[in-house]
């Protein structure tokens, strides 16, 4: 009889998805990765908080690494196990200075009409580290804290 | 989706929010409802909104900015907690202005004799 398996991996879920990047898909993008969510969430508050972290993935996917080109497509996983919301997010744009970027926000944090994603992103989720030059996100929220 | 029902009085206009303001139709919707309005003072009742993202909070201050510059005053109220929330994570709460709690409301458009109530 072979040995059982981990109880990590019986529990653990994972989705695909595959979006087109332009901004008239961004709400069905969204609805369809907390589709696949938000019934794993133990509360209202962390639903939220992986929703709106989600939406400045995309928007800013869809935004600034496909420059808003329908042609263009977004790639997104979700892994879901019992420590974590493990989301990924990545565009086949040329990336950004994530810190640059950060910097900028940060000086004009009060007046300016954009730049908080990242900072939303970064306070919301547990972990959020970019990779590819920034053209990948991967978001992680820790379980029922 | 985001529903805004508008109450009106003679200086104030008070616009109730319900859904999501998010980057999309709904953030143009309410950036539409809002500059379409002529009174001095602009009130969101935001006690009904489950969700607000950057982009929605960069509506915020580019209303309170327009506001400003023409005399007048955008007040956020009813803030629901997640909307609270969101809004103390990048500190707008010391830009805009945002009543601390909902004992604070001020309920005098709503009871106005001149208030009028209409959906979009």
């Amino acid at each position: 009889m072979p040995d059982p398996a981990p109880a990590v991996t019986e529990q653990r879920v994972s989705r695909e998805f595959t979006f087109p990047g332009d901004p008239e898909s961004l709400a069905g993008s969204r609805q369809a990765v907390m589709d696949f969510i938000a019934p794993h969430c133990s509360s209202d508050i962390e639903e939220v908080d992986i929703l709106i972290a989600v939406q400045e993935a995309l928007a800013n996917a869809i935004l600034h690494g496909c420059q808003k080109d329908c042609s263009k497509t977004i790639h997104c996983s979700v892994v879901i196990d019992p420590t974590a919301f493990t989301i990924t997010v990545r565009d086949c744009g040329p990336g950004f200075d994530v810190e640059a970027a950060t910097r900028a926000a940060e000086a004009d944090m009060n007046t300016t009409t954009h730049g908080r994603g990242i900072a939303l992103m970064r306070s919301l989720m547990d972990e959020v580290t970019y990779r590819n030059g920034g053209s990948e996100v991967e978001m992680r929220k820790l379980r029922g804290v | 989706m985001l529903r805004i029902d508008i109450q009106a009085a003679r200086d104030s206009a008070t616009l109730h929010c319900a859904g999501r303001i998010v980057l999309g139709v709904e953030i143009e919707i309410l950036r539409c409802m809002a500059e379409g309005r002529s009174e001095a003072r602009l009130v969101l009742d935001l006690s009904k909104v489950d969700a607000i993202d950057a982009a929605g909070l960069g509506l915020l201050v580019e209303l309170h900015c327009r506001a400003r510059s023409r005399n007048g005053k955008l007040r956020l109220t009813k803030l629901s907690p997640s909307v609270r929330r969101t809004v103390e994570l990048v500190n707008l709460q010391l830009v805009l202005e945002v009543e601390a709690d909902e004992d604070d409301w001020d309920d005098e458009e709503a009871q106005s004799p001149c208030g009028r109530s209409m959906t979009a």
